[in-house]
């Protein structure tokens, strides 16, 4: 922390590369430990069938309750980040997925899978993915999406690797033997929690307005302000949450329905397989081109984003309409160009919240975006599951996502300032009582095309009352 | 005498002139047992129905392309390589007025696969084998074995003891060992499925691993996080020294205390 410090006093310059690098590579890896092992354990579930005699059905609710509860807890973990020290959030949470492996390991029941793979662990993620996310980006103004691309790749990478990685394990070890080494894989999310170093702000102090005792009031003021509520109530942010709600509504149905589809046009079970490994092989690709491309300060984020978005609901109604004349080409051109679009907005998506919310509310913006948007995409999957048994085919299913996915772009439109050049100043939020604190601010929330004009007139025209008009 | 003789004799002329008028497929063959391949043929005689055309069905499903709109009282349906997913109930279907239709059996001996051929479990924990079976006619008995080196399987009888349970349907059959043991346990397993044609059978090979193998790499991955985290927290200590004489803005303390600190002093300062 000390590196960063005197580059943060000079001004015009973020607080970009140097540690902050090390902190992508934490999230690197740590995204692959919660995201990457999610999307995997595919591997166990073909073990549980045969060993617990249940439905897949049953046992498809174990990977459901997990990123549900990753999701539910995420509002947990950045109020516990605003309360706390970030870096033993992240680390408890690493712990707490391991020992939900861990003790899934031992297993009887389903019933202590589902409370111990999904919820225990999934406490876990959801202390974990929040706070390194916001931590990362706290970290980074000019180059934030490119280091976000880089880090969100390892979800792709990372299930490249694990899906064969646990076949051997459970043909190792069996399915105990190989949970219980997954307990210890996700314990390495400790180093990485461990890497944040030590507290650079806390909102506590700021936060306490009265010295008095503990009571049941101050308390709930103070909880509804580490989890950010006041946030709901505000135009820009709800707009922004639904338009991601939307766009999670739509968003994964290529994932899911992409394979079946594929093989009810009439190609074989590898030529559907390739197709979805291609789509996961841009998807990388399209993560750490948008995350360069978006830094280099031509557009503004919400721009790209809205670009993005549009481009990716265009392509996923496209996707029944290019199997249509039966072409494999076609086919896979549309599903290549959807997954360069889908990885392309996960960058930005949250890139974009400390535009709208301002960076000292972005840890608990970022928790809530999580919750609200978990609800939509839980909405998704059933949905198109029924349009597809009352329709007959994939059809209705792609284009009704693609038309979420559009509605999702048409409502980030009515955000404020939408169509002005350069990006609003940020909301008003706490008072900076001092100059360097409000110069630090300034400069993280300006966005990549704010510094080329930054530089020059910071010492000179921007006084901290500025920022609030 | 004479009476009981002619009323016989209405009774049989009665019935037989109702078999005379109601339509008759005839078959060939009526059966078809463990063949590669057959021709099927329905030979629809005795009605005065118009026949419109026909077609055939396999297993309740209509075929492709079996569909004819001649009408002829006369159909084929050729089979090529019959498997156990081309086994089962074939019915020719005359389109008449009712429709009039006949089931020709495909009967095969009983397809058996183990649905993995090495299958794992641990120590003192359950092992579970599973075999599937397709075609026609499904087995309607099943049976485990034990294989030894040497000498001739033994079989594995249900219900005599807690170690082994076998649950049995016409297509799948699942055999579950209790408290595995590595001297005993390894080995293979085969199950066998019999139907009226005969008997199939495939084979599992089981290992049996102890309970602490998964352990040493789970602690080796434990201690090398442990020794992670004390290399980032002893380097962090190592370079506190310079943060401290890092000038005093409020974001840069390094604990909740400082922070305090710092705000008190700034409010005193205004």
């Amino acid at each position: 922390m000390a590196k960063l410090r005197p580059k943060a006093e000079s001004q015009g310059e973020g607080p970009d590369g140097g540690y902050g690098w090390v902190l992508v590579g934490a999230l690197f890896v740590s995204t692959s430990l919660v995201f990457g092992l999610m999307r995997s354990l595919g591997i166990f579930f073909v073990e549980f069938v045969q060993y617990f005699d249940e439905s897949a059905q049953a046992i498809s609710w174990i990977s459901s309750t997990g990123l549900a509860a990753q999701q539910f807890f995420s509002p947990l973990g950045a109020a516990l980040c605003n309360a706390y020290d970030t870096r033993w959030v992240v680390m408890t949470g690493g712990c707490l997925a391991a020992l939900g492996l861990i003790l899934a390991s031992q297993a009887t029941c389903l019933v202590h899978l589902y409370l111990t793979m999904g919820v225990i662990s999934g406490l876990g993620w959801g202390l974990v993915f929040t706070p390194m996310v916001a931590t990362v980006m706290a970290n980074f103004t000019r180059r934030r999406t490119l280091a976000l691309g880089l880090a969100f790749s390892s979800i792709g990478l990372s299930s490249f690797a694990f899906n064969p990685l646990f076949q051997l394990l459970v043909e190792l070890y069996t399915w105990r033997g190989a949970l219980l080494i997954l307990g210890g894989l996700s314990l390495n999310i400790v180093p990485c929690g461990a890497l944040i170093g030590p507290q650079r702000r806390s909102k506590a102090p700021a936060k306490v307005v009265s010295e008095s005792g503990v009571s049941c009031a101050s308390f709930l003021q103070r909880a509804s302000s580490y989890l950010e509520l006041p946030l709901l109530f505000e135009r820009p942010y709800i707009t922004y949450t639904l338009a991601i709600s939307l766009l999670n509504v739509g968003y994964f149905v290529p994932y899911f329905h992409l394979v079946a589809h594929s093989r009810q046009v009439g190609f074989s079970e590898y030529q559907a397989a390739f197709v979805m490994s291609a789509a996961g092989a841009t998807d990388i690709l399209g993560r750490i081109a948008s995350g360069w491309f978006s830094d280099l300060g031509h557009f503004r984020l919400i721009h790209l984003l809205s670009v993005w978005t549009t481009l990716a609901g265009v392509f996923i109604m496209l996707l029944p309409v290019s199997s249509l004349s039966g072409s494999y080409a076609a086919l896979m051109v549309i599903s290549l160009l959807y997954g360069f679009c889908s990885g392309a907005l996960t960058s930005l998506v949250f890139a974009v919240v400390p535009m709208i919310v301002g960076v000292e509310r972005m840890m608990g913006a970022l928790g809530l975006l999580q919750l609200i948007e978990s609800g939509a995409g839980l909405l998704g999957a059933p949905l198109s599951g029924l349009l597809k048994d009352i329709t007959g085919d994939y059809t209705a299913s792609f284009m009704v996502a693609g038309g979420f996915v559009v509605l999702g772009t048409l409502t980030m439109v009515t955000l404020p300032h939408y169509f002005s050049r350069k990006d609003p100043p940020p909301p008003k939020s706490l008072s900076p009582e001092d100059p360097d604190k409000a110069a630090e601010l300034k400069q993280m929330h300006s966005s990549p095309s704010d510094m080329n004009d930054l530089t020059g007139e910071v010492t000179n025209n921007r006084l901290p009352e500025d920022t609030y008009s | 005498m004479n009476l009981l003789w002619a009323v016989s004799a209405l009774l049989l002329s009665c019935w037989r002139a109702n078999a005379s008028t109601a339509p008759n497929i005839i078959t060939e063959p009526s059966e078809v047992n463990n063949q590669t391949s057959a021709v099927l043929s329905c030979n629809l005689t005795e009605t005065t129905l118009h026949i419109k055309g026909s077609h055939w069905v396999y297993n309740g499903k209509f075929i492709e392309g079996s569909k004819s709109e001649e009408a002829t009282a006369y159909t084929t349906l050729s089979l090529y390589n019959i498997s156990h997913k081309s086994a089962g109930k074939y019915e020719c279907v005359f389109l008449t007025e009712p429709e009039v239709k006949q089931i020709i059996e495909v009967k095969i001996l009983p397809h058996v696969a183990a649905t993995k051929h090495s299958e794992h479990g641990n120590e003192n924990d359950i092992g579970v084998m599973v075999c599937v079976s397709h075609g026609y006619p499904l087995p309607t008995d099943w049976t485990w074995f034990k294989g030894e080196e040497g000498s001739p399987p033994t079989p594995i009888i249900n219900g005599t003891t807690d170690k082994y349970e076998i649950k049995s349907t016409p297509n799948k059959t699942t055999l579950t060992i209790n408290d595995l043991s590595i001297e005993n346990d390894i080995g293979d397993y085969s199950c066998s499925g019999t139907n009226e044609l005969g008997t199939n059978s495939d084979k599992i090979h089981l290992r049996v691993r102890s309970r602490l193998a998964a352990l040493w790499p789970f602690l080796g991955i434990v201690a090398e996080v442990i020794i992670l985290v004390t290399i980032i927290f002893i380097y962090e200590k190592r370079r506190k020294p310079d943060d401290v004489t890092d000038g005093s803005a409020p974001l840069k303390s390094n604990s909740t205390e400082n922070h305090k600190d710092t705000n008190v002093r700034q409010r005193n300062s205004n």
